[in-house]
């Protein structure tokens, strides 16, 4: 296995190169001078020269990559040039709120859209099946920002159940604030999630070796925990490992209608005040952890699936 | 313990710890629940920001946000009398208006005596107890203000006007690092409490850089101590403590135990006796003891807040407009009711279509331009998209400010689509014929497309079609800033109420990428704007003022659009509420609730 997660490991350097790439072409060569956004409406071509050669964006292109390159592979990821923040402290900061939406919210769904995938698969063709995909769909076919606007207005301001936007750093006053936009991201992720699992579970449910452990007089609850769960992880593994580095970002829309100072917020922010290096820092930090995510899903598939091999 | 549908291989000990999971799970959901908010004082002040916070520091306090929340902390040698209007200079943290040399160029600021900064562990001669401010920390503040290595975005406050700051400047780009200790001949601290500032050259606007929070005054070992992390801390003479600053979320202010002795402002302008606004007279300030302040990115939140008497003040979203105002622009029987208050005032600012000046097609045809300016209506513009809260700009110098002359019709502002066909004739292009679309810039927001398609429409009457290139922000400034397309929309707001600072956007050593991004050019203007910057305020500089708004109304760089007026709502318990186009009101507001 430490062979395969080295090779593995080796592998994602030319992933993360071409994200460096990417990302350098796209915000150096494509998208706006940052410069304009450092020094307001009364830069000066003095000034403007002046903040161009500090951060050297008068080099040549070349150079710039190069340095770029450097700084990102030390990790070195400097400050903001729109709010001139540590970018480290900005994630440091960004990271609690965003997790503390994000992993209960996604706990919450993993669990109940298992549950709820292994009774419509159990309650298959039936009228529950039947309710929940429909259910399904709709969840899947209505934006976020509708549930949004909705439990803002009727479940936080007009029947008060929750606070209508802000967010607590204190514990657990944190949770509170949180309670009604993870709602909202359980809702919204329960679609696909209870569909996709559904399929996943209905699938093993037809396969021969169901069959044989009802023909041996199994019950049907050991059947589906035991039998139908276990070799229907496979996917559900697959598809919830590669979710959660994506946790880590958090949700650009409910922490901006909410208030949660959290990363997805700081990552859109950067992206509209074409603020690089704190977008630099955001994708390295996405890509690594999708990598991570990856690597993780092979080493588990190994756990749940005794015939899979790492080679 | 053991779950009846559960068999097999799961053991007693892991039910329990199941359950024990479970329960403990439930109980944290539960006092999340039921966890209430902290008791808060009852003169709190609950306040909005529509927007990120990016910092503390005053030498970046460059944006609406920043500035408000700098000038909590922070105070410099003056400020705006709070009640007045027009806008009068009156002495912050100096004993009194400054002493004036007869050539104009030098002035001598006494300071306050006994002023403290916060208490502050960088504080470590006096234990983390503020030490006094003196002179020394305005020459401190006005240096790091024109530091080249932490590129202040105030610095074109300073830039050029005080002897030898620029060389001083200079002098730290060769060397690559500032030296504080370097004497700067026109910045002196003659003694502990006197400041002497000498100037190059006459600039009566320059007084009112001094009440910018840019100029604020900073204690060196704070900032020493703090490093980088500075614009994350607060440490000024201001009215109020920071307790909490999350950048993105919320800050936390608490009144400075220590501030200096002011007091309520005794008298105002017309009017303001009896809206109860001279009530705390003499009292000290601030007046309230804590204020809270939440960021609203997006306007819903912010809206039902307000209506769920959790937000103090706040402005009235566009989409909520008919909501919160009648027809004939008074609050709505619903609010009222509430006791909520509609404030309506003008504010300092100016909104307009720019010309690229250096564009060989609209940048040399006077006609084409006046056409232009007579075909766009003010009228359905201001109902569209002001919800009626703007009047039609006339010149680029709004109510309020010497030069502005409210009589004065536009006459390439009055709406006439025959006249301008036959300036189209004159301008070479009858009905538009031979008139290449031109490229109109403009950023990728919802109004601003809404916007941009009510140009097309409005020009297309005569003929003119437009190109629309779509950016993000960095881009369009950066498009603009490079003379890059031929039209596009910007607004100006008042960075000091002087005319001066809407007249210089059209002064030709100004021109891209400096804030005359029309690029005008016209040796007549210049001429007179060079005149009008050594001339004192009074009836010879606003006769200069007019005639200048003369020529940009011949030459037309702009179509000027409107100048907004606020409309913001004020909950029934909060007193003193008087809205100001500068920062630093907040330490006047104060809030009573009924018991």
């Amino acid at each position: 296995m430490f062979a395969y997660v080295v090779r593995k490991l080796l592998n994602t350097i030319p992933t993360l190169l071409g994200v460096w790439i990417v990302i350098f072409v796209l915000f150096n060569v494509i998208g706006g001078d940052p410069t304009y956004i450092m020094l307001g409406k009364h830069a000066t071509p003095e000034l403007i020269a002046d903040v161009r050669a500090e951060y050297g964006y008068d080099q040549p292109m070349l150079k710039q990559f190069f340095r770029y390159l450097g700084e990102t592979v030390t990790f070195n990821w400097g400050d903001s040039r729109a709010t001139r923040q540590p970018i480290a402290t900005m994630i440091h900061d960004g990271l609690g709120p965003s997790l503390t939406l994000t992993v209960p919210a996604f706990l919450v769904t993993t669990v109940f859209s298992v549950l709820m995938g292994l009774l419509v698969a159990y309650f298959r063709g039936r009228w529950i099946d039947r309710i929940v995909v429909i259910g399904c769909v709709i969840g899947m076919s209505v934006p976020m920002l509708a549930f949004i606007l909705f439990g803002q207005y009727f479940l936080a301001y007009k029947m008060g159940l929750f606070p209508i936007h802000g967010f607590d750093p204190a514990w657990p006053e944190r949770f509170h604030h949180i309670l009604l936009p993870a709602l909202i991201w359980v809702v919204v992720s329960l679609g696909y999630n209870v569909r996709f699992y559904r399929t996943a579970l209905v699938e093993e449910v037809g396969q021969d070796y169901i069959r044989t452990a009802r023909a041996k007089g199994l019950g049907e609850l050991p059947v589906f925990l035991k039998h139908v769960l276990k070799n229907g992880m496979v996917p559900i593994l697959t598809n919830i490992v590669i979710e959660i580095p994506m946790l880590v970002l958090g949700s650009f829309l409910l922490e901006s209608f909410f208030g949660i100072p959290g990363i997805g917020g700081i990552t859109i922010a950067a992206i509209n005040n074409s603020d690089f290096p704190v977008i630099r820092a955001m994708t390295t930090l996405v890509a690594m952890l999708f990598i991570a995510g990856n690597l993780a899903t092979d080493i588990l598939y190994t756990l749940v699936d005794p015939r899979v091999r790492l080679k | 313990m053991t779950l009846p549908w559960v068999t097999g291989s799961f053991s007693r000990m892991k039910h329990a710890r199941l359950w024990v999971g479970f329960i403990s799970l439930s109980l944290l959901f539960s006092a999340a629940c039921t966890s209430k908010p902290k008791e808060e004082l009852p003169n709190t002040l609950r306040l909005a920001q529509r927007g990120k916070v990016k910092g503390l520091d005053p030498i970046y306090a460059d944006d609406t946000y920043a500035g408000e929340e700098v000038s909590r902390a922070y105070e410099g040698l003056l400020q705006f009398h709070y009640l007045k209007r027009p806008y009068v200079l009156i002495p912050a943290l100096a004993e009194a208006m400054p002493e004036v040399s007869k050539d104009r160029l030098t002035f001598t600021f006494k300071i306050k005596k006994g002023v403290l900064f916060h208490d502050d562990a960088s504080f470590k001669d006096t234990g983390g107890k503020g030490r006094e401010l003196t002179a020394e920390d305005f020459v401190y503040s006005f240096k790091r203000l024109a530091d080249p290595k932490l590129i202040s975005t105030g610095w074109w406050l300073l830039d050029g006007k005080i002897a030898g700051l620029n060389e001083w400047r200079q002098d730290a780009q060769k060397k690559g690092v500032a030296d504080y200790a370097a004497p700067v001949s026109g910045l002196k601290a003659s003694d502990r409490y006197t400041l002497e500032i000498k100037l190059l050259s006459r600039a009566p606007s320059f007084l009112y850089s001094l009440a910018m929070p840019f100029t604020s005054v900073v204690a060196r070992e704070a900032v020493e101590s703090y490093g980088k992390d500075f614009l994350n801390h607060a440490v000024g003479t201001g009215p109020f403590r920071l307790m909490e600053f999350s950048s993105n979320s919320r800050l936390i202010w608490a009144k400075n135990p220590t501030y200096r002795q002011e007091t309520y402002p005794s008298e105002g302008e017309q009017g303001d006796k009896e809206a109860g606004l001279l009530a705390d007279a003499g009292q000290p300030l601030p007046r309230a003891d804590r204020i809270e302040v939440q960021v609203y990115v997006e306007d819903q939140p912010m809206w039902l807040t307000f209506l769920s008497g959790k937000l103090d003040l706040s402005a009235i979203p566009k989409d909520n407009f008919q909501q919160a105002i009648t027809p004939g622009k008074e609050l709505s029987r619903d609010l009222s009711e509430q006791g909520v208050r509609l404030v309506k005032s003008p504010m300092l600012d100016v909104t307009h279509y720019t010309f690229n000046m250096s564009d060989p097609v609209v940048g040399k045809n006077k006609y084409l331009r006046q056409a232009m300016s007579l075909v766009y209506d003010s009228g359905p513009l201001i109902e569209l998209f002001y919800n009626g809260r703007a009047l039609a700009a006339q010149g680029p110098i709004p109510p309020g400010l010497s030069g502005h002359d409210p009589k004065f019709r536009n006459p390439y502002r009055q709406f006439n689509i025959g006249k301008a066909k036959e300036l189209m004739v004159k301008a070479g292009y009858p009905g538009g014929q031979g008139l290449p679309p031109l490229t109109y810039i403009t950023t990728a927001g919802s109004t601003e497309r809404q916007m941009t398609e009510y140009a097309v429409r409005v020009f297309d009457t005569i003929g003119v079609k437009l190109q629309i290139e779509a950016f993000s922000w960095p881009e369009f400034q950066q498009a603009v800033r490079n003379r890059k397309g031929q039209i596009w929309s910007f607004a100006w707001n008042a960075d000091y109420p002087d005319a001066e600072n809407f007249l210089q956007l059209f002064y030709s050593k100004n021109a891209s990428p400096g804030p005359n991004d029309s690029n005008y050019s016209n040796p007549e203007y210049d001429r007179l704007y060079e005149k009008s910057l050594g001339l004192p305020d009074g009836a010879e500089r606003t006769a200069v003022y007019r005639q200048m708004v003369n020529l940009l109304v011949e030459d037309c760089p702009w179509i000027f659009g409107v100048h907004r007026i606020a409309f913001g709502l004020v909950q029934p318990w909060v007193k003193n509420y008087k809205r100001s186009d500068f920062h630093g009101a907040s330490k006047y507001y104060r809030v009573e609730r009924e018991k």
